[in-house]
Parts: C-alpha cells; structure tokens; sequence
C-alpha cells in the first residue's frame, strides 16, 4: 500500500458546494435592498432629489436619523408601539401560562371539550373576525386607545397551546413530589413548575413581542388618530404620502430606526427564536 | 416515629381494566416491605394509591390508626423516593429539602436543623448549595433519600430507586438503605422487580402478580417454601425446573412421582387427598440437583451449555426425552458442553404444584 | 368515594377562565357575530336588516370582487411553491453546522422578523420608478426601465417578490428542523448502498420530512391567502385593481366604505376557501404519500 495515498474520508460525501455557493449569491440578494435602504438613509434629502444614484458617492451624512430625534412624532410612535407590544406580550405570557398548566395538569369538567374548542382557534385567520371585532370595540369606545389595541391579540391560542405543550413535557413526578411536600395546586404552579418553564416563556415573550410590535392589519383599522398610531402604522402612513414627503433620506432613516429594536430583539434571542421554530416542526 | 399501615380490600379500575383486585396487607411499624413483581403487576400503582397519587376504586388504607385513603398526598404523613427522584431541577439541593418544611409552615430554625442532620448522615452536606444537574445519579438518590428524611414520615415509600444506578452503585446504595433503615426504625415499602433487592432489604417480601398477592413471607419462606407455581419461577436465579407430572402412587409415607425426563421420583410430600394430577407438576432448584462423581448411575442429563460463575458452575443440558434441566454443580466441575452426566435429585427439596398452581412442599424443605 | 389528587374539580377550571374569557369575548364571539353581520344589511349608523344571502349575492357579481379572487389565486399559486422549493433548497445548502452556514440562515430568517411596513418600504425603494435601485442600475447597464409597480403583471410580481423576500425564514427553518430529525444511520446506510447523491435526496431525504413539505405548504397557503400590507402598501392594488388581493378589498369595502354586511360576506368567503383549501392540500398530500407507501 503506498503511504502518500490519503484515507477515504466519509465527511468528502457531503462535500458539494454548489448549493451553498448558489445560497450565498442569494444572501447577496437577500441583502442589497436593505443595503441600498440603509444607503439612502445616510445620504442628504437635496442630495437625493438630484438623483438616487448618489448614494453611491461621498458625502454622507446623519442628519436624517438627527431629524428623528427632532420629530415628537415619530418618538410617540415608538412609545405606543413599546407599550402596546410590551402590554400584549405580559398578558399573553400571564393568560397562556395559567391555562396551559390546567390543561396539562389539572382536571376539571370539560377539560378535553374546551381545549379542542381552543385549538380550533388556532384555524382562525385574522380576517374572519376583525371586522365584528371593530363594531365591538366601536361600541364599547376602545378605538385609539392602548387597552383596543392590547385586547384582540390576547386571544390568540398560540400562546396557550404551546404553554399547554411546555408544561406537558415536565415530568410529572416533579408534581407529584411536590404533592408529596403537601404544596396547593397555586403553589406547585408558582413555585415549582413556573420556574421550570422559563425558557418556553423567553421563546412565547420574544414571538408576541415581534407579532405586536409589527402588526399590521388591527393597528391600521382601531388607531386612525395619529397620535395613537404605532410604529408600524406611522410609518406606513409617510409611506402612503411618499412623494411629498419630507423624503426619502428621512423616510429610510425613519424606517431603520423602527426596524432596530425587532432586529436586536431578534440579534439577542436568536437561538431561542430558532428553538422555538424549529420546535414547531417536529409536531 | 414510624406507623403500621393497613391495606383493606383494595381494588384499582381504571374503567373496565382491573389493576389490583382485593388486596389486603398489614404492614407492622418498623417494618421493612419489599413488594416485588414482574413489571406490569400493578406494584408501583399499590405504592401511589398508598402515597395518595391514585385514587383507590374499592378498599381502605389506614397509616398508623388513621385511615389516608380519603386524604390528600401531602397530609398522610408519608414520604416517597421516585425512580427519577423528581428532584425540583431549579431549587438547590438545600431548596430542595427544606420545600416540604416551609408548606407546612415549620419554624426555619428547625428547618435548617433537620436538613443539615439529614445532610450529614447522608454525606451530602457539602452539595447542600448545588442544584440537581451538577449531581451524580448516586448524589441525586442521596438528595432524594434526604427530602424523604427531613419530613420525618410515618413511613417511607421507596418506589425502585435502585433502578437508575449503575451496578455497583446499585449494591453500595442497597447495603446503605439497610443500614437507613436500622438507624431510623422507620416503616419502609419498597417496590421492586429486581429479586436481589428484595432478598437482602426486605423483612417481608409481598409477592404481586396478575392482580394479586401471590405470596407474603420473610424472603427464606419465599425461596424456600414458595405459595405457587409462579413464585417458585419467579424469584431464584437460575429459575426452578419443573417437569409435568404423568402420574403419582402414594403409600402413606412417600409419594412416587412419574415424570417423562427424570422417570420414578419419591417425595415425602403428603398433597391434600383432593389433591388432582392433571396439570400438576413437580418443581426442583438448580442447586437441589447435583452431578454424581463419573460412574455412579443416576439420571443421564446431557450438557448443553455450560456457565462457569467461579464459585459455581451452570449446566444447562437435556434429558432422554428432551427436557430441560439446569443443574448447579461445584466451582471445579469439569463437565463441558456436549458431555453426558449422571444428576441426583435432592428428593427432600421437591415441590408440586397442582394444575393452578398452588404448592406443595416436602417435609425437608 | 376515595378523593385523588386528580379529581376533577370546579376550581382547577379558574386557571382557564381569564384566557377562556378572552377566547370567547374576542374570538368565538367574533367568529360568529361576523356571520350574523354577513346576513344583515349594516353600516356606519349602526346594527341593520335582515337581508338572507344579499350580500354574498352582491359580492359574488361584484367584478371588483372577482378580479381580487383571480389575482389572490393566482398570487397563491406562484408564491407558495416558490416558497417550498426556495425554503427547502436553502435548508438543503445549510444544513451544515459551520460559521458561515449559521450566519446565512440567520440572515435569511432576519427579514422575517421586520414589519410589513419596512418591508414595503425597502422594496419600493428598489422598484419605484426614476430614484429606485433597479431603476438606477438599469440606467447603469442602459436597459429599458420597467416601471414595476405601475405596470399590470409587473406589480403583482413585484408584490410576489417583497413576499417571497419578506417570508423565506419559516419555510427555510421548517425544513432545517425536519431535515435535522433524519437519524444520520439512514445516510450512512444509503452510502453503504452506493447511492448517488440525487438518489440519496429523492429517495431518502425527501420522503424522511414529506410531513413538513406538506405543512409548511399548508401554512403557506393560509398565510398568502390573506396577503394585504405589501399589495397595499406598495401598489395600493393598482393599477385598474390588477394587483388588489381579497383582504385589501375586504378592507376597501368594510372600512372605507363602510359597508359593513359585504365586507363580512366576502370575508367568510375568503375563510372558507381559505378552509377548503389548506384542507385540500391536506388530503391530497395524505392520500400521496399513503399511494407511495
């Protein structure tokens, strides 16, 4: 046997690369339009007016992202966007957790009846319900205000079924030890078995989070007074008056900085979103 | 401060499925119970219905003169160590201890009494500030054992806590449960499928299987003197030989058993006179055979297999008519596979069984 | 009666009530009252007539309607398989563990997580005419600009390619987590056998996650049927109607002209295709894949 010759290596099987080259040309895809946004955003309005093909050359400026700072109105945006995302994502973490520990643990009349009800909640799409969700809360006067723009959402059985799955997975001698420690059912759900889902709170946080920080369709029809409008409707409406606005340099800097805070979101907690994704998966 | 518990008439359904069919059991306080079984046999279920996991369909269970059955897990004053352990995996081993104290509201000085005595007759004082995932599976059982201490129970409930140690921890952690058990006095159940634990911790041994109780008795009357047909199988390694019974002459004294293999066999058995050969058969341990020195006729056994253990050697070998026979033979036999034998029986140390499999044993036995 | 810890009771059912409350109040409520409206005939001043099937009638001989059923179909046809087949090719290619793999699937997940209204943005700053990207490059390379979204074909495309970019992350994460399930031994034996790469990816790789191509299309369907933002946004369904998908003419006619009764007839319309079908696609993909076992 000759000594040069090198071992056959079984890992050389996988060793095509055409694949990835071909996805990575795609991630230069992927990425220009968001190059050529940010390109805009750091470019002078006059500038532009000229020609976008400017973005191209020097100089470049942050005056658009200092205008923001100028405009109360894109701040306010910001607030309520804050407070409607961060109100939903409490509630939904609140109503999901205490629902799926009795669906996972508890017995109670109608248990199974009233968690297949649930999951069939999960086939209903938005649209078949917003527009007898808008006359309700047209009556009950809760259009342009936080709690109109938390509640809808709320009853999203997402939450509640992936809780009821997290809770389903611990097993159930942690329970039952704690039974044995003559703890209440209220007790062993705060003290023991709230703590040891944690991490599926992180993952459901962060999902409500990006939903209500980016929803579209709700926000658009509940708040139409401006100062009630959240980051994502704000925009959409410089959007719709695009051409005379106050331009596309401010635009694109307006629109970097209402991305920043999902992207960090989603820079921070990137293995959990993929956890959480994946998860969906194996189902 | 250790209790009786009496088990009454108890009966588990789950819908049409029995599980446990009237089982009644007196416990003495201070006892040591080992309740073993194949998997299967509803062993663990008579421990949680004990514990308060499972309801009881039928039937009463009293801990001490108070009668639990009615009450919840926490308030019979029993402590049970789970096969997991289901330790609490985010509280520290001291958290871990201490949660059933502080839900009853005792004071944290003697809390922190209990757990720190209990921490250091189980050696794990030091581990006291860990959380679970950064213990061994021996530390774990230790932890779980010491969150069974701390409560001071009426009882312990012990259900196969052996089973997620490797061998020799398996042993070293058995010798320590009797050694528990000597210290405390307490009243302990333990559920087991593992026959060599039952032997070496139980001052009883309950026999469960097909819904019942096979058998109750200290483990030599067990091994010894087994109530039926299946616990004569099922406890002893290697398992009892049994030959079918074709027929039997008695004179009084002796019983002259005919049996395909092992031809005329006398017994001093004196079965019942109601007593039925259909189905019966006669039963004979391993050891109760021994191979008779090269040229003395006996029965001719033919070697098939032969293990050799060092302090003794299994011959697994066949009869003239083809049955199986496992005989026990000295550490030094010489016998190899395909050898031909003679055996002897020990007649004193055979059992009959009838077509249901209630037993009979010799006088010797 | 013995008690058991797990015995029913009443009160365990309080940990469901605040969630059940909300369930009802804001979603079978809902569910239901849109039905009602859909027989009625109500409008801005308040709660109205019986008016039986009217309004579906009104809305199936609208051509407006009918135009945004066409374009939505089509929409669905073209996005959801360019969805599988893109997700599940990237997922093929980086479904390997090193640096750059995991930069690229979290780089092409990062889009999903923006708003639609970014999205929109960052593509109309690509498409529109004069000032967009593709306008400045085709201007560079002195070809003919098309004015994408003003154009009838072109803006729906342009719509389909914002989608395309904006959604790419769940399939392509789907298919990861499916193709991660497939025990390594099943590669290691097809090596053993001598099979080709193709073999190996028709043969074991595509029939080990059949379950989530059939899902993720399902998902995909329900989601793309309900496209608004982007047509919104970037076209505003323009132009004469050729890009204005069924949800935006939902909205058109439910919230700008407030004619409330049509609005919830077309939307449980849209559901009930919607329904039929994600439920289609199911027993269809059931029915294939028991056919091949």
């Amino acid at each position: 046997m000759s000594a040069d010759r090198s071992t056959y290596r079984p890992e050389n099987m996988t060793a095509n690369r055409t694949p990835l080259t071909i996805a990575a040309v795609l991630s230069v895809a992927m990425m220009a339009p968001v190059a050529w946004l940010l390109g805009l955003s750091i470019k002078d309005n006059m500038e532009l007016k000229l020609g976008t093909d400017s973005v191209f050359e020097l100089p470049y400026t942050l005056v658009n992202y200092l205008n923001i700072l100028h405009s109360s109105q894109v701040f306010g945006w910001f607030f309520n966007s804050l407070v409607v995302a961060t109100g939903q994502t409490f509630g939904v973490l609140v109503l999901s957790s205490l629902a799926g520990y009795a669906f996972a643990r508890l017995e109670f009349p109608f248990r199974r009846t009233i968690f297949v009800i649930v999951l069939f909640g999960l086939a209903v799409p938005e649209q078949a319900v917003i527009i007898a969700r808008h006359q309700m809360f047209n009556w009950a006067g809760l259009h342009n205000s936080y709690v109109g723009l938390i509640l809808p959402d709320l009853s999203s059985a997402l939450g509640v079924f992936l809780m009821t799955q997290f809770f389903k997975a611990i097993p159930r001698e942690i329970d039952e030890a704690a039974l044995l420690d003559n703890a209440s059912p209220l007790r062993i759900f705060w003290k023991v078995l709230l703590p040891l889902t944690l991490p599926a709170q992180a993952t459901l946080g962060i999902f409500t989070f990006l939903r209500a920080w980016n929803d579209y369709w709700w926000p658009l029809i509940s708040a139409t007074k401006k100062e009630m409008f959240t980051l994502t409707i704000g925009i959409a409406s410089s959007q719709i008056n695009f051409a005379q606005t106050e331009g596309l340099g401010f635009l694109s800097a307006q629109a970097v900085f209402a991305s920043l805070p999902v992207l960090i979101v989603y820079l921070i907690f990137q293995r959990h979103i993929v956890t959480a994704v994946s998860g969906g998966a194996v189902k | 401060m250790s209790a009786s518990i009496e088990i009454t008439d108890v009966t588990k359904r789950y819908g049409e499925l029995t599980v446990l069919d009237d089982i009644s059991l007196s416990i003495r306080a201070g006892e040591f119970v080992v309740i073993l079984g194949p998997s299967g046999c509803g062993k663990s279920t008579l421990l949680r219905m004990i514990a308060g996991l499972e309801d009881v369909t039928k039937g009463s269970i009293s801990v001490g003169e108070r009668r639990v059955d009615t009450l919840p897990p926490g308030q019979r004053g029993v402590a049970m160590v789970f096969q997991s352990y289901a330790l609490y995996p985010h509280m520290t081993v001291a958290q871990n201890m201490s949660f059933g104290l502080e839900n009853i509201g005792l004071p944290k000085a003697e809390i922190q009494r209990r757990v720190l005595q209990a921490a250091a007759t189980l050696e794990i004082a030091h581990l006291l500030g860990r959380k679970p995932a950064k213990l061994s599976g021996g530390q774990r059982q230790r932890v779980a054992i010491g969150r069974a201490i701390v409560k001071e129970p009426k009882a312990f409930l012990f259900d196969e806590p052996l089973s997620n140690l490797d061998a020799a921890l398996r042993g070293r952690t058995r010798l320590e449960l009797a050694q528990l058990h000597t210290r405390l006095g307490s009243t302990m159940i333990f559920v087991t499928h593992d026959q060599v634990e039952a032997m070496t911790l139980a001052d009883r041994i309950v026999i469960l299987h097909n819904r019942r109780i096979e058998q109750i008795g200290t483990p030599m009357e067990i091994y010894q003197r087994p109530a039926s047909r299946f616990v004569a199988g099922f406890v002893g390694s290697p398992a009892m030989n049994f030959f079918p019974v074709e027929s039997a002459t008695s004179n009084g004294e002796m019983l002259t058993i005919q049996t395909g293999g092992l031809g005329s066999v006398g017994a001093v058995i004196r079965p019942p006179s109601r007593f039925s050969l259909s189905g019966a058969s006669l039963g004979i341990r391993a050891e109760d055979v021994t191979v008779l020195p090269a040229g003395q006729p006996g029965i001719p056994l033919k070697a098939e297999v032969v293990e050799r253990l060092g302090d003794r050697t299994l011959i697994y070998g066949h009869l003239t008519d083809g049955t199986k026979l496992t005989v026990e033979a000295d550490g030094r036999s010489e016998a190899r596979s395909g050898d031909m034998v003679q055996i002897a029986l020990d007649t004193s140390a055979i059992h009959l069984f009838d077509a249901a499999g209630a037993a009979h044993h010799g006088e010797g036995g | 009666m013995a008690e058991s810890y797990r015995r029913s009771q009443w009160s365990n059912g309080l940990f469901v009530l605040p969630y059940l409350a909300v369930f009802v109040v804001l979603l079978a409520f809902p569910l239901f009252w849109g039905v009602w409206l859909s027989l009625h005939k109500v409008d801005l001043f308040g709660p109205g007539r019986f008016v039986g099937l009217a309004n579906y009638g009104r809305v199936l001989v609208d051509p407006v309607f009918l135009q945004a059923l066409r374009n939505t179909i089509v929409f669905v046809l073209v996005s959801v398989p360019v969805l599988v087949a893109l997700g599940l090719f990237l997922a093929l290619a980086l479904n390997r563990t090193t640096r750059m793999t995991s930069f690229l699937r979290g780089l092409f997940f990062s889009s999903s997580v923006l708003s639609v209204t970014i999205v929109t943005l960052i593509w109309r700053f690509v498409f529109i005419p004069g000032d967009g990207l593709l306008a400045v490059l085709s201007e560079a390379l002195s070809v003919q600009p098309v004015n994408f979204l003003s154009t009838s074909g072109w803006s729906l495309f342009s719509v389909g390619v914002a989608t395309v970019w904006w959604c790419i992350g769940l399939p392509m994460m789907l298919f990861l987590a499916a193709l991660q399930q497939i025990p390594n031994d099943l590669y290691e034996a097809a090596a053993l056998d001598n099979a080709s790469p193709w073999r190996v990816l028709t043969r074991v790789t595509v029939p080990s996650i059949a379950r989530t191509i059939m899902l993720v299309a399902v998902i995909q369907i329900v989601m793309q049927f309900q496209l608004f933002g982007q047509a919104q946004l970037m076209t505003n369904g323009g132009p004469n109607g050729t890009s204005r998908p069924l949800v935006m003419y939902i909205y058109e006619v439910g919230f700008l002209r407030w004619d409330v009764g049509k609005a919830a007839a077309a939307s449980e319309l849209l559901f009930l295709i919607i329904l039929v079908a994600a439920m289609a696609q199911y027993v269809v993909s059931a029915r294939k894949s028991e056919a091949s076992e």
